[in-house]
């Protein structure tokens, strides 16, 4: 199981990269790889507005539907097209070619609340 | 259900040993994924997989009154086949004619026969045979395994296994040896695929399993076998027969023989056959990729006119597929609405099945 340093990590098995006010969102490899082979995904409209913990996506293996709760408040300001017709990028690679959105956030404060990657890496094994 | 009260196949620590994904199913726990569903999948309708699917029941019926019970307990009709041959059948409620289990009966000698349930209606089968003299049931599943090998290079893949048996051809039962082990095997399946079953005793299995990997064969898990058998277009027990659902609902009638005399269920199966069944089962193709499930409303013009039974994301056609009841006067290739969470997708209503090979 992989569990980049660099990023930031929800209790909801998503992970943030950040970039000033602009996060990258996405599930981490323990979310893919429970889920099983993803077939569906369905991403937050450009533009939306979404809130902290609030589900925003969804992820939908042959197994079940997941929904995708954002780990920060904030705008829409990119969506990943790819995965529309190539969803098995999220069980590839979750963390660069797997990403789901993007969102100008609106509260920075919320990142704080996030786990770092050998918090992260605790929780989700103490899970399993 | 604690993991220490489900039973375990014989292969158990082999499917461990491959990294399998186990999960319950039936009360048994199973390997549901080896290397993934989809993988698996295209694995069977390319080259050819193995299921280790032991937590089907084994009863064998024997006896010079074997055949006289089972005519009179299950729906079809054995004079249709006879001695080597396989046949697919219907166990009905005698009060409401609902599919009590869907089974398969491997007439393997004159007198003899294997009865396959599905895992969880095994006690509820032994206990609707009516003891007679001349017949005698026998709970063999514990001494057994069962391995279903299927996909379009199963014979290819098989070559070394079969050289000195006889390959069975489609709904055929053959004797099956293996290392000094004697079993049978026969030309069904669950996927809509050609291929077979193996009944091996436990002494047999272990090595089987390491031979037909060793032929290339990869391993599946019931999660390919439960997207295999939807495309294929077959119900799965509980989803659509069970309590509620008739054979003449799930399109099933073919399987119900009254011209040949009593046996459970006849007479309110003759009733719907009258008046006619109120819902059929139907396939469904989305337009897109999301997957219906269970229990979803199926809505025409605004109307709820049906539910999905059991619905998946097809490997094969790329795009959500399910079966589902819907009142019989809705034709082919209408438009209807498939209520998935919070939205509304466009489908088609089809005919099953969704995928098929030449065997199909």
């Amino acid at each position: 199981m992989d569990y980049p340093e660099e990023l930031l990590y929800s209790q909801e098995h998503e992970w943030v990269s950040v970039d000033g006010n602009r996060a990258r969102v996405g599930i981490t490899d323990f979310a893919q790889d429970a889920l099983g082979d993803v077939v569906y995904v369905e991403m937050p409209e450009l533009g939306a507005t979404v809130s902290a913990n609030v589900s925003c996506a969804e992820v939908e293996s042959t197994k079940a539907v997941s929904d995708v709760y954002s780990p920060v408040s904030g705008t829409v300001s990119a969506i990943n097209d790819g995965l529309t017709n190539t969803p098995e990028r999220l069980n590839q690679d979750p963390y660069q070619e797997g990403w789901i959105y993007e969102v100008e956030m609106s509260d920075l404060s919320e990142l704080d609340a996030m786990m770092d990657a050998s918090a992260y890496r605790a929780f989700s094994e103490g899970e399993s | 259900m604690a993991s220490s009260d489900l039973l375990h196949s014989p292969l158990d620590s082999e499917h461990r040993a491959l990294g399998a994904r186990m999960a319950e199913f039936g009360g048994w726990e199973m390997p549901i994924q080896y290397s993934g569903v989809l993988e698996e999948h295209r694995s069977c309708r390319t080259d050819a997989v193995v299921f280790d699917v032991s937590h089907l029941g084994s009863l064998r019926v024997f006896g010079p009154q074997a055949k006289r019970v089972l005519q009179q307990t299950f729906t079809n009709d054995l004079e249709r086949i006879g001695p080597s041959k396989a046949q697919y059948t219907h166990l009905l409620d005698s009060d409401d004619g609902h599919v009590v289990d869907d089974v398969i009966i491997w007439w393997v000698d004159d007198d003899e026969f294997l009865v396959m349930p599905n895992a969880s209606n095994t006690d509820q089968l032994i206990a609707s045979f009516s003891p007679v003299d001349g017949c005698e049931v026998q709970d063999i599943t514990s001494t057994r395994a069962v391995l279903a090998v299927q996909g379009p290079a199963a014979a290819t893949r098989l070559k070394g296994i079969f050289v000195d048996n006889e390959y069975p051809t489609k709904f055929t039962v053959v004797p099956f040896s293996f290392s000094g082990h004697e079993g049978f095997a026969a030309g069904t399946g669950y996927t809509g695929e050609d291929g077979l079953e193996l009944h091996v005793p436990l002494a047999a299995v272990h090595d089987l399993w390491q031979s037909l990997l060793a032929a290339g064969v990869t391993p599946a898990g019931l999660g390919a076998r439960d997207t295999l058998r939807l495309e294929a277009g077959l119900p799965l027990h509980g989803f659509e027969l069970g309590p509620g659902i008739t054979p003449l609902q799930a399109g099933f009638g073919w399987v119900v023989r009254p011209e040949k005399g009593e046996f459970l269920g006849r007479t309110p199966y003759l009733a719907e056959l009258a008046s006619g069944p109120e819902r059929r089962l139907r396939g469904l193709v989305v337009n897109g990729r999301q997957i219906p499930r269970h229990g979803c409303p199926i809505n025409l013009a605004g109307s709820t006119v049906g539910e999905v039974t059991s619905g998946n994301f097809s490997p094969m056609l790329n795009c959500g597929i399910a079966l589902g009841f819907l009142p019989p006067e809705i034709v082919d290739g209408s438009p209807v609405e498939i209520g998935i969470r919070d939205r509304f997708v466009e489908a088609t209503v089809v005919k099953p099945p969704f995928v098929s090979s030449k065997s199909i």
